[in-house]
This record gives C-alpha cells, sequence and structure tokens, in this order.
C-alpha cells in the first residue's frame, strides 16, 4: 500500500483493524482505533478517509464528505482517499461523482479488484455498457480460472446488444475446461443455457436448436430445455416436432395458455379441427380449465352455445364463485354475454327445480347442501352478471345477489356474497352502504385478511381514512411505525394510492402529495433494488434470470402503479400552480360545511384567509408532531426512526415551483410509456403552463396519433390553436416548426364550428360533450366575452350527457364538479342524476 | 387462468396479492431474491379477465406459490421450502394452489433435486391448514412456538417428493427418446448418446440425488408409458 506518509509500525497495525472493524461494521471500535492513529498523525490522509467512510456509515453524511475532502487534500494520489471519496457519494446515489472517484482511485492502483468491482457494478447500474464492458475485461484478464468473470464479461456484451461477442466469450471459457462439468454443477447449467439463449436471441434458431440438442441432458432447467425446443422447432417449420414439444409441454402444465397457442401453431389448426383438439385435451386432462375455455374464445353462435353451456355447467356445478370472473373476457361480444346469461338462466332455473329434494338436510345439519351451494353461486354469477359495467341494471343485481343471500346459512358462503353485494352498491355510487356491507363481510371471518383488506379498501373509497387505516392496522406490524408505516415499508401500493385519491377528492392535496410521493419513493427503492443482485446473480449463477432482471427494471417506471401515482400527483401540482391557495387544506373549495369561496374573496379578504389557513396548518402540524414523538415513547426499545419533518405533506403542497415537481413525475411517463394517452395529455397542459410550446406540441401531436378522437386531445387541439391566434411572440424558427407540422387543427373552419362539429359527430359521449363545454369556455375566455357560441347551451348539454346511454356514474359526478366550477343549477342536475343512480351519494339530496 | 413461472416483472402485483391475503408480507427484494436464486420455483397465477391495455402492461396476479431451496437444511437432505402461497378469494375453488404447488414441485426435483418440501402456516389459520393437509397431502412435523412475530405458533409441514421423483424419471426417459429420434433424423452426432451414461456415473459417485436419476434412465421403454398415465390417473 505505498502512500505518501508511511506510518509507524504499530499505526500500520491500527489501520488494519481499522478496515477490519469497518469490513464486519463494528463502525464505533473503527473510529476509536482511527482517532488512536490521528492522534499521533493527524495529518494521515488515509485515516481520515477511514474516519469519514464510518462516520458515514453512522448515518453523519456531511461530515463525512468534510472529512473525506480533507483526507483527499492530505494525500491526493492515495487511492484509498479516492476510494472511500466513491463510496460516500455512492452512498448518496449519487452514481456519476462515484464513477469519477473509483476511476480517480484505479488510477493510483490499478491493480485492485475491490476498486474495481465496484466500479463494475456501479457502471452496470448506471447501463453505462462500454465502460462495464472494460471493467468485466479487465477482471477476466486479471483471473481467467474464475467462470464468473467470463460470464461477467458475457453479460456485458450482450446487454450492449453485442450477442456474438457474448456467446464468443462464453465458448472461450468452455474451451478451457479439460472435462466437461458434471450435471451436478449447477452453476454450469444455468451457463450453458444462458449462452442458448444468447443464441437464440440472435435469431439463428437453427443454431440455438442444435446447441439445445448437445445440452439439453446437462441442463436441469427441465421446463426452459423442453420451451426453448418447442419454441425452435416451431420457428424451423418443424411443426412435426414442435407438436410433439408442446404435448410434452402441456403435460406438465395444462394451464399455460402459451402451449396450446404453441400447439395450435404446429397443428396449423382450423374450424372444426380446433374444437377437436381442445375436445380431446379437456378429456386426457379433466381437472384443466384451459381446453376447456378457450373454445369459448374462437367459437361463435350455437357452436359457441354449445362449448359456452358445457362449460358453464361443469364451473356451476363445483359451485365456484369465481365463474364469472373466468368468462368476464367475453362481455365485450353481446351476443356472447346474452348467451351466457340465458344459459345461466336456464341452469338456474333447472337447479331450482331440482332443489327441494334435498332441502331437507339444510335446515339440520345447518351447512348448505351440494344443491343449494350451486344455487347460490348460480344466482351470484347473474348477480355479477347485471352488474357488469356493460349491462349495469343494479336492481336486478340486488336481486339476485339478495336471494342468494337467503340461502346461505354458512358464513362462509355469507362472507363471499356480502363481497358481491358491497361491489353492486359501490358501482352504484351508494358507497356509504357498500362499506358497510363490507365491514359485515369482514365480520363473517376476522382472521381473513382478504376481506380486511376489500373493508378497508372501501373505507378508502367513501374518504374515511382513519377507519381504513385503524382496519389495515388489524394485519399490519404496529410495533415500529404504526400501521401506515408498515404499509410504506411494505411497499402496499394500492392502500397508499387509493388513500391518496380519496385526500384528492376531500381537497387535501397535501396528504394527496404526501402519498403519492411514497410510491415515488417505492419505484426508486426498486430501482435500487437490483444493484445488489448484479454481483449476487453472478456469485449465484442464475444468469438468464438476471437478464429478465435488468430488462424488467429498464422499464420499471411505466409500470402502471407509478402511471397512476404520476398522473394523480400531475394534475395536483398543475392544479396548485393555478391556485396556490389551495395548498391550505382548510382553503380548498367545497369541502367541509364552512369552507371558504377564495375565489370571491376581496384581495384584503383573501390575505386574511390564507393567515388565518397558515395558523391552523401549523396547530395540525403541532398536534401531528406531538402525537408521533408520543407514539415513539410509548414502544420504548422500538427501533428509532428518523423524524418525518412534514407528516402532512403541508412542504409539499405549498412548493413554489409546483410545475418543476410535476416535470419529475411526467419525464418517466413520456420516456417510458409513450403511448400512454394520459401521460401524453398531461404533458401538453405542463409544457404550455411552462411556456414550451414545441415540447407540448410534441406531446399534443403524440396524442393525437394515439386517440386522434379523444375528447381531451379535441379540447388540446383547440387550445393549442387559441394560443396560437393569440399572436404570441415566438422566434421565427419555432414559429416555422409549429406550421410545418401542427396540421391538425381546422383549416377552414373556425375553432367554434370545428368545436360544435365534434359535438355533433360524438353526440353519444358524455366526456365529449365536457370537452365541448371546456372548449367553448377556452374561446369565451380568448374573447374576452362570457357568451355561449352557437348550439344548445353548456348547463343543458351537461343535463343531457346524464341521459346517454354510455354515461357512467363517474362522467356524472365529472359533470356535477363541472357546474359547480360554472355556478350552475346544481339541483335540478342532482335530481336528474338521482332517477338513473338512486343510491349514489354524490347526488343524494341534503336533509 | 395462465400458470406461469414467477417473471421479475410479475413482482408487484405479487406482492399485492400477498399483501391483500395474507399476513406475512415481503417488500418486493425478498421476491426478486427468490426469482433470481430459484428462478425455477415460484409460479403466478394470471387472471385472464381483462385484456392488458398494451401488451407492456403486466399481468394481474391472483394467486403465486413463492418457493425456496432451503440453503443449508439440517438434516443434511436437499429439499425445498414454501415461502408463501396464496390465490385471492374471488379466485379460491379453481385448485390453483394446487396446480401452482405442482408446478413448484416439479422444478424442486427436477432442477435441485429436492428430496421433500416443507412450510409453516399459522396454528390458527384453519383454511389453509385444510389446504395442506387434505389438498395437497402435507404432514405436520411439528410445532414450532412463537414462530410469527405475533408470537403465534406455527405448525411445521412437509411433503415427501416421492412421488414426483417416480414422474422426473419417466420424462427423463422420455426426453432420452426424442433424442435418439433428433440424432437419428439427422443431427449427425451420432456419439450424443455415450457422454449420458458417463455422466450418470459420475452422478453415482458424487451424489445420491442423481443416482436416482440414473435409476430412472435405466427403466424400459414400456416401463415409461404407464409412469407417464399414473399421476394423471391419480389427479
Amino acid at each position: 500500500m505505498p502512500s505518501a506518509h508511511p506510518l509507524a509500525s504499530k499505526e500500520a497495525s491500527l489501520f488494519r483493524n481499522v478496515l477490519k472493524f469497518y469490513e464486519t461494521k463494528q463502525y464505533k471500535k473503527g473510529l476509536k482505533a482511527a482517532e488512536q492513529i490521528l492522534k499521533k498523525n493527524p495529518k494521515h490522509g488515509e485515516t481520515l478517509a477511514m474516519k469519514g467512510l464510518l462516520i458515514n456509515c453512522q448515518g453523519k453524511t456531511e461530515e463525512a464528505f468534510v472529512i473525506a475532502k480533507e483526507a483527499l487534500k492530505q494525500d491526493m494520489k492515495s487511492h484509498v482517499c479516492w476510494h472511500v471519496y466513491g463510496l460516500l457519494y455512492r452512498s448518496q446515489k449519487n452514481f456519476d461523482e462515484a464513477i469519477k472517484a473509483y476511476k480517480m482511485a484505479l488510477r493510483f492502483e490499478p491493480e485492485s479488484q475491490q476498486i474495481l468491482r465496484d466500479l463494475a457494478l456501479l457502471q452496470i447500474q448506471m447501463r453505462d455498457y462500454n465502460g462495464y464492458i472494460e471493467s468485466r475485461r479487465l477482471m477476466v484478464m486479471s483471473k481467467p480460472q474464475i467462470r464468473q468473470n467470463w460470464t461477467g464479461l458475457a453479460i456485458a456484451y450482450h446487454l450492449a446488444g453485442n450477442l456474438a461477442e457474448a456467446e464468443n466469450v462464453l465458448t472461450k471459457y468452455e474451451e478451457t475446461l479439460k472435462q466437461p462439468p458434471p450435471k451436478s454443477d449447477l452453476e454450469n447449467s444455468e451457463a450453458i443455457l444462458y449462452k442458448n439463449y444468447v443464441i437464440a436471441e440472435s435469431g439463428d434458431y437453427q443454431k440455438a436448436l442444435d446447441h439445445l440438442e448437445t445440452i439439453s441432458r446437462i441442463a436441469v432447467d427441465r421446463v426452459a430445455v423442453l420451451e426453448a425446443r418447442a419454441e425452435y422447432h416451431l420457428q424451423l417449420g418443424k411443426n412435426e416436432d414442435a407438436e410433439k414439444a408442446y404435448r410434452v409441454l402441456l403435460d406438465r402444465n395444462q394451464e399455460k395458455r402459451s402451449y396450446y397457442a404453441g400447439l395450435e401453431k404446429s397443428l396449423g389448426l382450423e374450424g372444426d379441427a380446433r374444437l377437436k383438439i381442445y375436445e380431446e385435451l379437456a378429456e386426457q386432462y379433466p381437472r384443466a380449465d384451459a381446453p376447456k375455455r378457450i373454445p369459448l374464445d374462437f367459437q361463435e353462435g350455437d357452436a359457441f352455445k354449445a362449448v359456452a353451456e358445457k362449460y358453464l355447467e361443469w364451473r356451476l356445478k363445483r359451485a365456484a364463485p369465481s365463474t364469472f370472473t373466468s368468462l368476464k373476457a367475453l362481455y365485450g361480444d353481446v351476443p356472447k354475454r346474452e348467451c351466457l346469461q340465458s344459459l345461466v338462466e336456464e341452469f338456474l332455473a333447472k337447479t331450482r327445480a331440482e332443489k327441494p329434494a334435498e332441502n331437507g338436510d339444510k335446515l339440520t345439519n345447518g351447512s348448505a347442501t351440494a344443491n343449494n351451494s350451486v344455487l347460490i353461486y348460480t344466482l351470484y354469477y347473474l348477480s355479477q352478471h347485471h352488474d357488469h359495467w356493460r349491462i349495469r341494471d343494479t336492481d336486478k343485481a340486488l336481486s339476485y345477489i339478495n336471494e342468494a343471500l337467503e340461502l346461505a346459512p354458512d358464513n362462509a358462503d355469507q362472507g363471499e356474497l356480502r363481497l358481491g353485494l358491497a361491489r353492486i352498491l359501490k358501482h352504484a355510487g351508494d358507497v356509504q352502504k357498500a362499506m358497510e356491507e363490507m365491514d359485515s363481510a369482514r365480520q363473517k371471518d376476522k382472521s381473513d385478511r382478504y376481506y380486511n383488506t376489500k373493508c378497508a379498501k372501501y373505507m378508502l373509497r367513501n374518504d374515511c381514512n382513519e377507519e381504513a387505516i385503524k382496519t389495515m392496522g388489524l394485519f399490519t406490524r404496529n410495533d415500529v411505525n404504526g400501521p401506515l408505516g408498515d404499509l410504506l415499508e411494505m411497499q402496499c401500493v394500492w392502500y397508499i394510492t387509493e388513500d391518496g385519491e380519496s385526500y384528492v377528492r376531500q381537497g387535501k392535496f397535501g396528504l394527496a402529495l404526501k402519498r403519492f410521493h411514497a410510491i415515488y419513493k417505492i419505484f426508486e427503492d426498486w430501482t435500487d433494488d437490483q444493484f445488489d443482485f448484479h454481483s449476487f446473480s453472478l456469485r449465484k449463477g442464475m444468469i438468464r434470470a438476471y437478464i429478465e432482471m435488468v430488462r424488467w427494471e429498464d422499464s420499471l417506471w411505466s409500470h402502471p402503479f407509478f402511471r397512476r401515482a404520476a398522473i394523480n400527483a400531475i394534475k395536483i401540482y398543475l392544479l396548485l400552480n393555478d391556485k396556490p391557495h389551495l395548498a391550505h387544506g382548510s382553503l380548498a373549495n367545497g369541502n367541509g360545511e364552512d369552507a371558504v369561496d377564495f375565489e370571491s374573496l376581496s384581495t384584503a379578504d383573501r390575505k386574511k384567509a390564507m393567515k388565518k389557513a397558515k395558523r391552523e396548518a401549523q396547530k395540525q402540524e403541532k398536534a401531528a408532531a406531538e402525537a408521533a414523538a408520543k407514539a415513539k415513547d410509548e414502544r420504548k426499545g422500538g427501533e428509532e426512526k428518523k423524524q418525518d419533518d412534514d407528516p402532512l405533506g403541508a412542504k409539499l403542497a405549498q412548493t413554489t415551483e409546483p410545475l418543476e415537481k410535476a416535470l419529475m413525475w411526467l419525464k418517466p411517463l413520456l420516456e417510458l410509456s409513450p403511448s400512454f394517452l394520459e401521460g401524453q395529455t398531461a404533458g401538453f397542459d405542463i409544457y404550455m403552463k411552462r411556456k414550451k410550446y414545441l415540447l407540448a406540441l410534441k406531446c399534443l401531436l403524440a396524442s393525437h396519433n394515439i386517440a386522434p378522437e379523444d375528447p381531451v386531445v379535441h379540447e388540446q387541439i383547440a387550445r393549442f390553436q387559441i394560443f396560437l391566434n393569440s399572436n404570441p411572440e415566438l422566434s421565427p424558427t419555432v414559429k416555422t416548426i409549429i406550421d410545418e407540422t401542427f396540421t391538425i387543427a381546422p383549416k377552414e373552419s373556425t375553432l367554434a364550428q370545428f368545436n360544435e362539429t365534434y359535438l355533433s359527430s360524438n353526440a353519444d359521449s358524455a366526456k365529449a360533450a365536457f370537452s365541448v363545454i371546456k372548449t367553448r369556455q377556452a374561446l369565451a375566455s380568448a374573447e374576452g366575452s362570457k357568451s355561449d357560441s352557437e348550439g344548445t347551451d353548456s348547463e343543458t348539454l351537461l343535463f343531457e350527457a346524464l341521459k346517454k346511454d354510455g354515461t357512467t356514474l363517474k362522467d356524472a359526478v365529472e359533470g356535477l364538479a363541472m357546474l359547480k366550477e360554472m355556478k350552475g343549477e346544481v339541483g335540478n342536475y342532482a335530481e336528474e342524476a338521482r332517477k338513473r343512480w338512486p343510491v349514489a351519494n354524490v347526488f343524494a339530496a341534503k336533509a | 387462468m395462465d400458470i406461469v413461472m414467477l417473471h421479475p416483472s410479475h413482482i408487484p402485483h405479487v406482492q399485492t396479492c400477498n399483501i391483500t391475503n395474507l399476513p406475512e408480507n415481503y417488500f418486493a427484494k425478498y421476491y426478486l431474491y427468490h426469482a433470481l436464486t430459484w428462478p425455477q420455483l415460484s409460479y403466478v397465477a394470471i387472471d385472464l379477465s381483462k385484456p392488458p391495455r398494451s401488451k407492456h402492461d403486466p399481468p394481474k396476479i391472483v394467486g403465486y406459490v413463492l418457493a425456496k431451496m432451503e440453503e443449508e437444511p439440517v438434516d443434511g437432505v436437499p429439499h425445498g421450502h414454501i415461502t408463501s402461497l396464496s390465490v385471492m378469494r374471488t379466485h379460491r375453488r379453481l385448485g390453483l394452489a394446487e396446480k401452482l404447488m405442482r408446478q413448484s414441485q416439479k422444478a424442486m426435483v427436477e432442477t435441485f433435486g429436492a428430496k421433500y418440501v416443507s412450510l409453516h402456516v399459522r396454528v390458527s389459520n384453519k383454511a389453509a391448514l385444510r389446504l395442506y393437509k387434505d389438498t395437497l397431502q402435507f404432514e405436520v412435523e411439528k410445532v414450532e412456538s412463537k414462530y410469527y412475530a405475533d408470537g403465534e405458533d406455527a405448525f411445521s409441514m412437509k411433503q415427501d417428493l416421492g412421488f414426483i421423483w417416480d414422474k422426473v424419471k419417466a420424462d427423463d426417459d422420455a426426453l432420452k427418446i426424442d433424442d435418439k429420434k433428433v440424432e437419428g433424423e439427422g443431427a449427425g452426432d451420432e456419439d450424443e448418446g455415450d457422454p449420458v451414461g458417463d455422466e450418470g456415473q459420475e452422478d453415482k459417485k458424487k451424489k445420491e440425488v442423481m443416482r436416482k436419476v440414473k435409476i430412472g434412465r435405466a427403466l424400459g421403454v414400456s416401463d415409461l408409458v404407464e409412469k407417464v398415465e399414473q399421476p394423471k390417473a391419480a389427479s
């Protein structure tokens, strides 16, 4: 260890102890030893560096950086100092800086495997493939006898897209083996399968197949071998072999749909032959669902009826509550769903007729007889059928489920059915009663977390956040951070999201943002999670799984869990950008009985209201902090956690740069989910407000490409044209680009005409009506007039939207919100809405 | 319903399924740890009732089995362990748990030479106990006191995987037949057949686990056909 300032032998031995203590995580002892050295050699760079590292491990990052910098000042040419500097950055997740520091360390100590490994890990984490290849190459050169090093280099080439070189590297290592490794060598088994995977990815299926045949006996992942063989045969048009391979696979697993698809392809099935194969398979595998279910997808008319009847009977006779779920996918097809309805009704009639014979023992043994439960779950099917959103006949759904409930003496069935009842009520908009029913389902079996979960979810839908967390708390670990802390730690995305959405509904934007940011944090954690596997997987040798993980991580932020949170967060930030006063819970419009209509206040009153709101917020924060402190006292000896200095999200909501915050959410959407319409339309909104017109246009064009007739897209096209009509100051380049690319706006007609044409060509859509109204408002405000343009006036439009066939409850609620914004006649609207959604709480007349 | 091997992209939904149904929860990394150490052993059941909005959308998971090999078996016998298994209430009575478990168990034997599989279940969890005992034929080994964080005891259960070894033997032989056919058809490498025997010999020396396979391979073709049929009849 060449150092500018060598230590005396006693200190040198102490220094080795420091390193040992660090490696064994005995930070206190390590610090003590370091201090001992520093007493004599206060300017010893490497000891200072180690001190910084140890202090960082105790959570004092700032101090650690100060010391590490001092260490570098003392000993610029020490690889230890640079390595530590890199480690500090790494712990801060500043990987770019960490990589720079590691590279400096390597310059002074090119032989250090430790530093090289640390560098390589960061490079792959950052997807610096070229850097990774280079580091991996060095590692192979220094230790060519270790297989992991070769595999690592192959992975580097593979991920960089150089399949040939990846294969080449793997082969090179194999060639160094004097004897083939035994079958019990799992690392070898996986490595050869990995090589096969690489060959197949290059598209040379013949080569992949030939290779596969040479390894199939050594590779112990039997499924992988069989699946690969089947696929290669199919790709190569060797249909007979493919068929055989798929039959072997089906014999292993009869519920994997892709095996059936492969079998069909290999047989080139059409028409009756197709059905026949499934009939044979159904007979061969009587317990399998797929061969019975798949024909329902491709049969039509009477042929459909025949297979559907068989399938239904098989399922209904087993009284499976999930029969409807299995068939729901067919409901987009009107004749099919009508056929299913009449078949189930017939089955019900038949079952009813058989029922009395067995009715006797129902009462004696207290549990449903077989026939009775068949009847119950047939009724259950019909209730779900009528509750389906394409049908949504709430009365019928309720009458079926109620009949089923009367027949169900058993607690288990009662729970199941109450769950169904609650779902129907939720769909009908009676979130209060839905919650109560779900709670009664929960009561039937308090040890069942599924009921508990659904109950909490329904509480959130009813904006009962306190009750919800209490209910969740019945199953969470509450000793460390309480129920919410446990849910956050366990990454319970659904709960956090629903909680956040509930706060949005209540206008509590701080809390809502708090939750959505928790989702963001979970995605950051999931991104970080892969880090350890870059080295772990090489040790374990499961390379194919590792590659799949890396690729999944690359698209992680396109996950619908993230998208949902992102759209919510962006909407809040856009709102806060326009109306910053909403950051103060008590000033949010229309919430609570004594909510203030902030926008109608005079400037002076606004100031006063703001002050008052701030005071209230401070009080709440203080109370929350006290409660947290108290809770902490109560769990003595519990794990200490950092105090949350913004439990209510007030700081998040009061941001001075909401648009920048919105961008943080937008970027992953645009980058990884470009075909996600809501992401593109959100992008348009953000960029317009940021005055980034070309970026806004880019989003608009993308949206138009995805869904040209979408109501939001329509409105945004109009808004962009209105903006252009206002003669904004734009640079000539920008102007030219817009002129050349923005060709989707009306050329001949006026915007008003464009708008009304859209309305008439989308006459059956409530959302189109909303879009037309918003566009009218935009036009009116651009012209500085309040006059409604031609056509039916907007209030009437909203009213009429209620009666359209396709209008959903959610649409109706949106209409109500628009009407309120327009200061329209809410009473009539609610009355009309009640006709269609009689039990929906949102339209309930105030008592 | 689709039953497929656990893929990393399934993990968020598997995690949701787990925390919806069971009191023992894990962060995503723990699932990743399973998926990247014993990728062959964990399976998921996918709900097909809603076609995904785009092909990139991850599927909805309604059931899963998360399994591993015991890394340092106290008894020295290689065996699998079920970390977690659950099926959404809405998808019960479809035999999903059993179907998931069978896939996992088979891979435990084939890939890792497991002799048996073990699991823990809360003593109060009657439904799960019924599933493991009656449907899946597990037996209670012993009670582990205060196994769970909240102080509840666990039944330690296990199932011998001998019945799968038989099936695996049969599959192995079936594979060999296939191989020969391919060779005969002109893959050209006539020597291919021999190393299998040699390897078998080597395995015999090394591990008892592998010797089992050897015995299976030694079985005649006629024995095979019966073996393939047998488990089917039983199930």
